[in-house]
């Protein structure tokens, strides 16, 4: 399955909406197949913050492991914001 | 300065986003007084001068945190809601300066995560007046935050009860990374801060309580220090 984060908005910051999205995101979940990776799409994204991705990522790579891949996370707030959450959750992003 | 450059009070309560009552006591206390008083005994302002008004913003968000003093509407954002807005608002201008393109996102980053910082600690406890201050001047690459809440060391203690100065508190806040923070799902924002600055042309300065935290790039040790005038809240000057 694949995602486009954009569908979540362009500037992703505040706690409060990242909790919004993955609340929003949960009947999304209910297809993914028992094997298959959770692609998601960082194209498009102008701003990213720790916080929104704490209440988003945090609980999805907990979830799903290695089995989620984040995609296109050249943007230099996406970047700084996936090193900040490794080190808090202590685990590593698979970027695809 | 022509007649026509001049403005009433009515219409510089207007332009401020403040009441014509707090005119007239900022008159008073001599923080913004009239250019001059018509023959019919009105007050005159200058455009000029209610421009250089609202350009000090460090100032006004200092005359906010230090004395609760009013500021104009276009400065405060009552809700979480009214900030991401204004935020948006902010980045879109941002991404239209070239010399910015490799760092704007970042720099609305880090002004989301001390805004959002000041509404995810004190929601429900503003002790006063809830919202924060924010502002920017794009042409002074510099951009003002500040709240009128717990400050630093009355929220972290929640978490580490073993903290008493403000100073302690900022190193905390800006190096340590707190897992488990029970009852509280939130914090790490402010390390974010010092990880971006630390590696971008971007200058941080943070007051909360009696300390201030001076951090730029390549600041490897933080500069924290005891600040001059003590007040509850937090105030943040972001450079770049």
């Amino acid at each position: 399955m694949q995602v486009e984060l954009k569908k979540f908005g362009t500037t992703l910051l505040s706690r409060q909406n990242g909790r919004e999205a993955f609340a929003a995101f949960q009947s999304n979940l209910a297809s993914l197949g028992e094997k298959e990776d959770l692609k998601l799409d960082f194209e498009g994204i102008i701003t990213f913050s720790p916080s929104w991705g704490d209440e988003f990522l945090s609980p999805l790579i907990k979830q799903y492991g290695s089995r989620m891949v984040l995609m296109n996370t050249g943007n230099p707030s996406v970047k700084a914001t996936l090193e900040l959450l490794e080190k808090i959750n202590q685990l590593t992003f698979n970027v695809g | 300065m022509t007649e026509k450059d001049l403005v009433t009070i009515s219409e510089a309560a207007e332009i401020l986003g403040v009441s014509v009552d707090t005119l007239r006591r900022w008159d008073k206390s001599g923080k913004l007084s009239p250019i001059k008083t018509s023959g019919a005994g009105y007050r005159l302002y200058d455009g000029s001068q209610i421009e250089l008004f609202l350009n000090n913003l460090f100032g006004l968000a200092q005359d906010w945190v230090f004395r609760g003093t009013e500021i104009p509407s276009q400065f405060y954002c009552s809700n979480s809601a009214v900030f991401q807005a204004r935020l948006i608002r902010m980045q879109d201008i941002l991404m239209e300066v070239a010399e910015l393109s490799s760092i704007f996102s970042l720099i609305v980053a880090v002004a989301g995560e001390i805004g959002n910082n000041s509404f995810d600690h004190n929601l429900g406890n503003w002790p006063d007046t809830p919202g924060i201050f924010f502002s920017y001047d794009i042409h002074k690459r510099s951009i003002v935050l500040a709240d009128r809440g717990l400050g630093i060391l009355a929220t972290l203690r929640r978490v580490k009860s073993e903290l008493n100065t403000d100073e302690e508190s900022l190193q905390v806040a800006f190096t340590e990374i707190l897992s488990g923070r029970a009852p509280e799902s939130r914090g790490n924002g402010l390390k974010f801060v010092r990880k971006v600055v630390a590696e971008n042309p971007i200058g941080l300065l943070f007051q909360t309580g009696n300390a201030e935290l001076l951090l730029s790039k390549d600041s490897g040790v933080l500069d924290i220090r005891p600040s001059s005038k003590p007040f509850r809240g937090c105030l943040a000057l972001i450079t770049f």
